[in-house]
């Protein structure tokens, strides 16, 4: 009877969790004013094995494919929403961008070493670090339909030091795998080749979708299925080759959106699709966690946090006026930025195949994106509202 | 408050007021944006005058007081360069158009000034739905019994300037069929429309704003939302029924046509205005609104029926010798090519529609319009 009960347990582990998870976003977001993003992962780290909840960890299953292919989505939405002729008007923006994404490289690569993390996986926190979590800043931004300096610079600066973050890991990869393995030809083809094949592809999609769209006619009603499609595709594709299907699907919003294809205001998040698979994505974040490895690297943890947060705060405070906001607007735009999980966990999640196993010996990281995963996206909540930029709740 | 005195101001002088859409360049959506570009544009000299507007999604700006056109038009093009590089430093679009094409008035964001919260308590969903733009035009009038006679004896001019500059066609996501529907929306306010039949200053201020003061309804002359109304502590007559244009070429031509009509008026070219014109006022300004230069008037003295476009091109025509002495002939003849032959920017719009098919070329269009990367 029992055995029974578990095998069916089992079986349905995955919907009934992502069932749970939304449950707990809809309260937490009417009782604690929580973004629900944050209560997904809590809700998915508790009902994870490791925690000694009922849900397998996923990592490297087909769950792990479908996160990858929310992440995807929320990165081609994030694209899309990118402006090249920004950066190009607006130089002070490109340097606050390679500012504060190499100066928190360079601190927390110090943290790190002050902590005895060998070099390696020193190197690759400090690259995790970099980047801030796309998935959860668009989520807070849809949310709460935010507009404003704040709001577009954080999604620009996040989808800057992505592409950095991104570039620097595999860079970092490339290294690990010529130190380990010994093959030069094994280390360009894991950072240099994985780095600009997935870009290529990301940007072929990008120019050949839209040409199709056009083709086809009647954009409004069909552009939202067929740029879904389009990423679950490309998601596949680039997971299948182990090329990168983050920077992938990046690259295909950004060109994309040159080519001026409009999505309509219906398609944010992708809609009900998007809203589903991103419970699904931060309830597998969630469950990639095991509090025992998060609970030793604590101290390291909020070392990192803290000292990523004063960077990124303070770079884009440095070059706020120089760019056209006000200090206060700059100072938030950093705080805003604060999340990481999801990012680095499916970053995590696509080096599996090496083998490397580097960053599993530094419990620290855990903890980090542990951390993350809850303070994340209510600090770019919280920055998005002392800057005015959200719907107020009376007017709402 | 009482009504506050007339400021005699030097006939035929001119000055313009834009309220312009802010707009997000990646889904073409209003961008609350006002705070951030009034912020970097009071870091520099602005060649104008700059201010918030009832939403995040607006900004407003106004020209000193000009008297000819190349003047004017020199400096909205200095204050549109201006913003323009602003807003490409912020990520932020401008254009001008009457409406919105696909904005939902209840994800607007009010302004954070007291008056504009008050105004939003009071009216509502109006006070949203009143995120629409339009250009204002003011004519300085040398005393206040100037002012009014102007006033009332442009009644017949006004469906001229509704579709003129009717530039609205496209309103929460659909064709209206409406060349202007931003004047539908205005009229939902309880003050808007015309103004009483009164002619004398003594008299408006003693049998209609006094007592209308009294009734608790209104404080100021700012309370109207008028069609036309007197501002006294400027010295002039507001035209308010334009839609703002795509362009600043285009606001400018409009305001030296009403600067040459009000020329011609004072010299007494027409029959003296009467209550009974306005019997014909709502209708005409509706033909104006609905079909824009398409339209058909009733004149309101003969009662016969006119076609909009041809009583433009006959105006036209009795205003050349005022164009002549105001050196505003450039400026008429870009009235002259609309009503003859390219049309309104309404037209530009729906057939950009067309071409482009979809709601958010429709703002691109309007986006690349304002800042003349292509021609109407």
């Amino acid at each position: 009877m029992t055995e029974t009960l578990m095998g069916v347990l089992g079986q349905i582990a995955w919907p009934l969790a992502l069932a749970v998870a939304w449950l707990a976003g809809e309260f937490g977001h009417r009782w604690l004013a929580l973004p629900r993003i944050s209560s997904y992962g809590i809700a998915g780290f508790a009902m994870a094995a490791s925690q000694g909840g009922f849900l397998p960890d996923p990592a490297g299953g087909p769950v792990a494919l479908l996160a990858d292919v929310a992440f995807s989505l929320i990165l081609f939405e994030l694209g899309y929403r990118i402006n090249l002729g920004w950066l190009r008007a607006n130089p002070w923006l490109l340097v606050t961008g390679i500012a504060e994404a190499y100066l928190t490289f360079y601190v927390v690569f110090l943290i790190a070493q002050a902590l005895f993390v060998p070099l390696l996986p020193a190197l690759l926190l400090s690259a995790l670090a970099m980047s801030t979590s796309p998935a959860a800043v668009i989520r807070v931004v849809n949310e709460s339909r935010s507009s404003g300096q704040v709001t577009e610079r954080t999604l620009h600066l996040s989808a800057f030091n992505c592409v950095l973050a991104l570039v620097a890991f595999k860079a970092v990869v490339g290294y690990g795998v010529l130190f380990s393995a010994g093959s030069i030809f094994q280390a360009v083809w894991s950072s240099l080749v994985v780095v600009l094949v997935s870009a290529g592809l990301g940007a072929l999609f990008g120019a050949v979708v839209p040409g199709l769209l056009r083709f086809l006619g009647g954009l409004a009603r069909n552009a939202t299925v067929v740029f879904a499609l389009a990423v679950l595709l490309l998601t596949a594709l680039t997971d299948a080759l182990n090329f990168s299907p983050l920077l992938a699907a990046l690259a295909f919003g950004v060109v994309a959106r040159q080519r001026r294809v409009v999505l309509s205001q219906v398609q944010r998040n992708f809609g009900a699709l998007g809203d589903l698979l991103t419970v699904l994505l931060f309830v597998f974040v969630g469950a990639t966690l095991d509090w025992r490895q998060a609970f030793t690297g604590v101290q390291l943890a909020c070392a990192v946090v803290l000292g990523r947060m004063l960077v990124k705060t303070l770079a884009t405070t440095l070059f706020a006026r120089l760019s056209g906001v006000t200090w206060r607007k700059g100072m938030l735009t950093g705080l805003a930025m604060t999340p990481l999980s999801a990012f680095a966990i499916l970053l995590l999640e696509q080096t599996r195949y090496l083998k490397l196993d580097l960053l599993d010996e530094v419990a620290g990281v855990m903890a980090v994106i542990l951390l993350l995963e809850v303070l994340g996206p209510l600090m770019t909540r919280w920055a998005l509202v002392w800057a005015g930029e959200t719907q107020r709740r009376e007017e709402a | 408050m009482p009504l506050e005195p007339f400021k005699s101001a030097e006939a035929l002088t001119m000055g313009v007021e834009l309220e312009l859409q802010l707009v997000n360049p990646a889904d073409f959506d209003l961008s609350a944006s006002a705070s951030d570009m009034l912020h970097l544009l009071g870091r520099g000299r602005f060649p104008g005058d700059v201010k918030p507007e009832m939403t995040e999604s607006m900004i407003e700006v106004s020209t000193d007081v000009h008297v000819r056109h190349a003047a004017l038009l020199a400096q909205l093009e200095q204050m549109r360069d201006a913003l323009v590089a602003a807003g490409d430093r912020l990520n932020v679009a401008l254009c001008g158009g009457g409406t919105h094409p696909f904005q939902r008035w209840f994800h607007q964001r009010i302004f954070a000034r007291p008056r504009f919260h008050e105004l939003s308590t009071l009216y509502g969903y109006l006070a949203k739905q009143f995120t629409v733009f339009g250009q204002h035009v003011h004519i300085g009038c040398g005393s206040a019994d100037e002012a009014l006679f102007l006033l009332h004896a442009l009644n017949r001019y006004l469906p001229h300037f509704i579709a003129l500059s009717a530039s609205s066609p496209f309103f929460q996501g659909v064709d209206t069929l409406f060349d202007s529907a931003r004047l539908n929306s205005v009229f939902a306010f309880p003050l808007s429309g015309r103004a009483p039949f009164l002619l004398k200053w003594e008299d408006f201020e003693r049998d209609y704003f006094a007592k209308m003061e009294k009734t608790g309804v209104v404080k100021s002359m700012k309370d109207f939302y008028w069609d036309i109304r007197p501002k006294p502590e400027y010295g002039t007559i507001e035209l308010r029924v334009c839609d703002t244009p795509l362009t600043v070429a285009r606001a400018a031509a409009l305001a030296c046509y009403l600067q040459a009509l009000c020329r011609m008026l004072l010299e007494c070219a027409d029959a003296p205005p009467a209550e009974d014109d306005y019997l014909v006022y709502n209708y005409n300004r509706f033909q104006a609104c609905r079909f824009g230069l398409d339209g058909t008037l009733v004149h309101p003295k003969s009662n016969e029926p006119l076609s909009l476009r041809e009583d433009i091109l006959a105006t036209l025509r009795r205003l050349e010798p005022h164009a002549a002495a105001l050196e505003s002939r450039a400026a008429l003849e870009e009235i002259y090519r609309v009503a003859a032959g390219e049309g309104n920017h309404a037209g530009f719009l729906r057939r950009q529609h067309a071409e482009e098919g979809g709601i958010e070329g429709v703002v691109d269009a309007a986006v690349r319009c304002f800042r003349e990367e292509v021609r109407t």
